[in-house]
């Protein structure tokens, strides 16, 4: 997919686009440093691209007919619909939606194996493709609340879901008079363009801002639940665990917490329109997080250290190519990791404004620390009933 | 292994720079980021994999060294042996560019995996060999905030799964991963659409009890949340009162089957204490007199008290009696003989099946050490019979101690029972309004007395309702149904917590602070989802055994009519707000 995509549009692009929706204003964003976008150019009339095919193919939103102008049927505002609902935060969000009682929809790409569990919850499972933008104007039928929290496959091109996908998205919501968004972005997202995922979310968010849907923005620092993988899994098995030494500091928190403040936020209408930033009780380092697994696992990690200058150096050279383009944007995150910069905020006003207490929020330390109770018990269990030396999960 | 990764590498590359066909082979279409990758880094982390290869082995053979130190068990390390030597052949199976191409690509998959999420912020990378450890984590295990222990075990009836309440109970019960049987009336595709799929579907009818027997089969816990689609005195009838009594008895029989089972000593099955069938039975029972005063006017005034204990020739056990007396009472009393090996303690309370006129008795239990009866502390209840027979609920904690100074009860010290009538603050009863009614004699027929086993949990929640969201004109009839519903299931014997909900709202629960009282006193609206909550949770809470209580929100008064300001709300939802909300209601309402 993406081999044939970079070979048939060579031309290092801008990326534009008309923001046309509900002021004439023309909206310009520009896409600086990425070689491989091709021109998307979204007009009133439809969409021109600049190789003259069309990479976006959503007109619901484009035509002026299409703004949502009749209160049409009125739907109930329990009814909300996940885009994303098997992602890490997708299905926290269903299960926490589930439970105070809505009717969650879940958008998910047809794939062999149903997400069955989100079935077993209870949620209704469609099925729709954001890259198929045909695709998803029939799942948004009886829908109030839209929560977006899908984003590409690691082994996707990161524009397909996260920059096409997100802003057919956005038409067809628009243009169905959805009446509630809600955007998952990444902190400091404005601050660092040259981070390619960063400036899509950027720009997604303005796109959201200038479409004239009633939205929040949420910006995460980092899942918790990522931590597992990453570091907690490779020390349990006693395998290599690779960090950097960058002195970025990140505030980890819990998905099962976004979810809730999520939820709450989305009931509250004084933060409609509104920006907010999640942060967890604590900004982490990837040395530190190494430190308080290798101390609650009560067993040494075994570390390989991959300084910042090699991410760095590789991304450099993987730019050179077209067809290396991806895994460029992939590693684009090291540019991040150089500065010593700290992706946290203080929550202080999040909490008091959505009526949450602090302590409430799950730290690091007891996240992790309860995984591994939980997992060495089981670990111990297992041992105890099978002579099995080694363990698979 | 060593030998064969380092082998591998070169040659997997050598395949792969070759052709352009091959390598597209390799390549799966959903992997286009490793070719690249390849091309321009390829040297420097081939190095890392030789390395970190290097580093695994060397770890993973101290590992088997630590562990065969720790375990010298022989068949296990052969065992091991055996997996190491079908490894080793299955590399040498494994020589032809195909297979080597494929293993290397393993092999940079991996490591590219790990280094390329290095260079991510928030996206986690999840491989296919994650998904059983997610599951086991993040979606039913102990990671999970909605995870209750013993919930695996247990399997919940859902009566009226597609109403408001019901659809929402369903959904909560599986997130906490229960069993869950839903009870519908047909198994229609659109009915069963509406379920999560692993819901075990009954079909059945609550009004006609031969078609519960399936349902309840299994079932250690049944939530009642269906209620009548018309307020017509049929449907009401057969939905709010038959529909739950039908299920008690149902359910009580499923118990009684499993006590049967497991001859008598099942923890669900009550213990005889006296049963009168025969004139034999009323051996033991003693019957004496005395007054509370000591005085001399008293027997002055003596007007005489009479009683007796008899079997009548209808085959009742009858103690009946007068006193005119004042200050006299009358008393029926036994010592206990437990069977061996059953103590009291493990029992919650008495039930007593009896008839007569209605009169009011108090209910003495003498406890303390048997040998030595001097030391006996006494304590009391009063119960009250209506007219014809009826059951009596007795729960021990409603005992109270003659002497303010002693303990309170503890069941396992009781010895001897007494059932003593006195003629003051007996009530007329009503109904008989027109017969002149002697308030100072007295019939009480007695059937038995059993001991109710204790239950820490809940094991029926019915929904009822208040009254507040029915039309005015259905509404009596509406309640009447409903009271007769709840009446069904207290009399019933199991544990159970009738939630009378306020007006019900569809929106997401957990927004507002809730009231939880007893008194018919509440005037708001509750929403659906709340109602389910409470549900779930008194599923496993002991302050909701046997209790009803109405709940709505809190009354929140319009801006600039506040008469009290605001000063404390309920804990957040995440907490369990049921427990300290409960403990303070009455028991047995």
């Amino acid at each position: 997919m993406a081999w044939r995509i970079t070979t048939q549009l060579p031309t290092p692009g801008k990326l534009n686009y008309l923001s046309h929706i509900t002021n004439p204003t023309i909206t310009q964003l520009s896409w600086r440093n990425t070689l491989s976008s091709p021109i998307i150019r979204i007009s009133t009339g439809g969409k021109r691209c600049g190789g003259g095919r069309a990479v976006v193919a959503c007109s619901a939103g484009a035509s002026a007919s299409a703004v949502n102008l009749a209160p049409g049927t009125p739907v109930r505002p329990t009814s909300i619909l996940v885009v994303g609902a098997t992602g890490t935060l997708g299905r926290q969000i269903v299960r926490r939606a589930l439970d105070e009682g809505y009717d969650v929809r879940c958008l998910v790409r047809p794939r062999p194996a149903p997400a069955d569990f989100l079935r077993d919850w209870g949620a209704t499972v469609v099925n729709a493709d954001l890259t198929k933008p045909e695709t998803i104007p029939a799942t948004l039928v009886g829908i109030h609340t839209v929560i977006d929290c899908a984003t590409g496959r690691p082994e996707e091109p990161i524009k397909t879901v996260d920059w096409e996908g997100k802003v057919a998205l956005i038409q067809c919501a628009k243009a169905m008079g959805i009446q509630k968004f809600v955007f998952y972005s990444i902190h400091n997202c404005d601050k660092h363009p040259e981070v390619p995922l960063m400036e899509i979310k950027h720009c997604i968010e303005k796109f959201l801002q200038d479409s004239g849907l009633p939205h929040v923005v949420i910006r995460l620092c980092g899942f918790m639940q990522g931590l597992i993988g990453q570091y907690a899994v490779p020390i349990l098995e006693e395998k290599s665990v690779w960090g950097t030494d960058a002195p970025t500091r990140i505030a980890y928190m819990d998905t099962q917490d976004i979810a809730r403040l999520t939820l709450i936020a989305l009931r509250n209408q004084n933060i409609s329109g509104k920006l907010l930033t999640f942060a967890g009780p604590r900004a982490w380092t990837t040395q530190e997080v190494i430190t308080l697994c290798e101390r609650l696992a009560g067993q040494d990690a075994n570390v390989t250290t991959v300084p910042v200058s090699i991410l760095r150096l590789t991304r450099r050279l993987t730019r050179f190519f077209e067809w290396t383009n991806d895994v460029a944007d992939r590693l684009a995150f090291s540019e991040v990791l150089t500065s010593d910069i700290v992706f946290s905020v203080p929550m202080k006003e999040t909490y008091d404004l959505l009526g949450v207490d602090s302590k409430d929020i799950v730290t690091l330390e007891k996240y992790l620390q309860d995984y591994f109770t939980n997992i060495l018990k089981k670990l111990k269990d297992l041992k105890a009933q099978s002579k099995q030396t080694d363990i698979f999960f | 292994m060593n030998g064969g990764s380092s082998g591998i590498s070169p040659c997997g590359n050598g395949s792969l720079r070759g052709t352009n066909n091959l390598f597209v082979m390799f390549t799966s279409p959903n992997s286009p980021h490793q070719r690249p990758w390849l091309t321009a880094t390829r040297r420097r982390v081939l190095l890392t994999v030789r390395a970190t290869v290097d580093k695994k082995n060397t770890s993973s053979n101290n590992n088997n060294n630590q562990k065969k130190d720790k375990n010298p068990n022989a068949s296990e390390t052969t065992g091991e042996q055996e997996v190491l030597l079908r490894r080793q052949t299955l590399s040498l199976d494994d020589v032809n560019p195909v297979g080597l191409g494929r293993k290397s690509r393993q092999i940079f998959d991996e490591v590219w995996r790990k280094f390329s999420g290095l260079g991510q912020i928030s996206r986690t990378t999840r491989a296919d060999d994650k998904e059983a450890l997610d599951a086991l984590l993040i979606r039913e295990g102990p990671m999970c905030e909605f995870a209750i222990p013993g919930a695996q075990n247990t399997t919940v009836l859902v009566v009226g799964p597609t109403s408001r309440i019901g659809r929402i109970v369903v959904r909560k019960l599986m997130l906490r991963g229960y069993t869950v049987k839903a009870l519908v009336r047909k198994a229609d595709e659109e009915v069963v659409d509406l379920l999560p799929r692993s819901v075990e579907i009954v079909p059945g009818d609550v009004g006609d009890y031969s078609t519960l027997k399936a349902a309840v089969q299994g079932c250690n816990k049944i939530i009642y949340c269906a209620t009548a689609r018309s307020t017509i005195t049929v449907d009401l009838f057969r939905v709010d009162h038959v529909g739950v009594s039908n299920l008690t008895k149902a359910f009580q029989d499923y118990n009684n089957k499993l006590a049967q089972l497991r001859a008598g000593k099942s923890s669900k099955s009550k213990l005889l204490l006296a049963k009168f069938k025969s004139a034999d039975s009323l051996n033991g029972w003693e019957v004496r007199q005395g007054t509370y005063f000591q005085d001399v006017i008293a027997s002055k005034f003596e007007a005489g008290m009479d009683a007796k204990f008899e079997f009548t020739e209808a085959g009742d056990a009858v103690f009946s009696g007068y006193v005119f007396t004042r200050g006299g009472y009358v008393e029926l009393s036994r010592k206990l003989l437990l069977p061996l090996g059953y103590t009291l303690d493990r029992y919650e309370g008495l039930v007593l099946s009896v008839g007569g006129n209605g009169r009011s008795y108090v209910l003495i239990l003498e406890a303390g050490p048997s040998a030595d009866t001097s030391q006996s502390k006494l304590y009391f209840t009063r119960i009250s019979t209506k007219v014809g027979f009826c059951r009596v609920r007795v729960p021990f904690s409603s005992f109270r101690a003659v002497k303010p100074e002693d303990p309170p009860l503890d069941p396992f010290l009781v010895h001897t029972l007494t059932i003593r009538f006195e003629p003051r603050r007996q009530r007329p009863v009503e109904g008989l309004a027109g017969a002149k009614q002697d308030l100072r004699s007295f019939k009480l027929i007695l059937e038995y007395i059993k001991a109710l086993p204790t239950g820490q949990e809940t094991d029926f929640v019915l929904v009822s309702c208040t009254g507040l969201g029915v039309e005015p004109t259905r509404r009596e009839q509406v309640l009447k149904a409903k009271r007769a519903g709840e009446d069904s299931l207290r009399r019933s014997g199991l544990g159970y917590t009738i939630i009378r909900p306020g007006p019900l709202k569809e929106e997401p629960g957990g927004q507002r602070a809730l009231i939880f009282d007893q008194g018919n006193r509440i005037s708001q609206g509750i929403s659906c989802a709340d109602v389910a909550d409470i549900c779930v949770k008194a599923l496993h809470d002991s302050t909701a055994r046997n209790k009803s209580f109405d709940v709505c929100y809190e009354y929140v008064a319009e801006q600039g009519r506040e008469l009290y300001e605001l000063v404390a709300h309920l804990p957040d939802k995440a907490n369990n707000y049921l427990t300290p909300a409960l403990s303070v209601l009455e028991k047995n309402t």
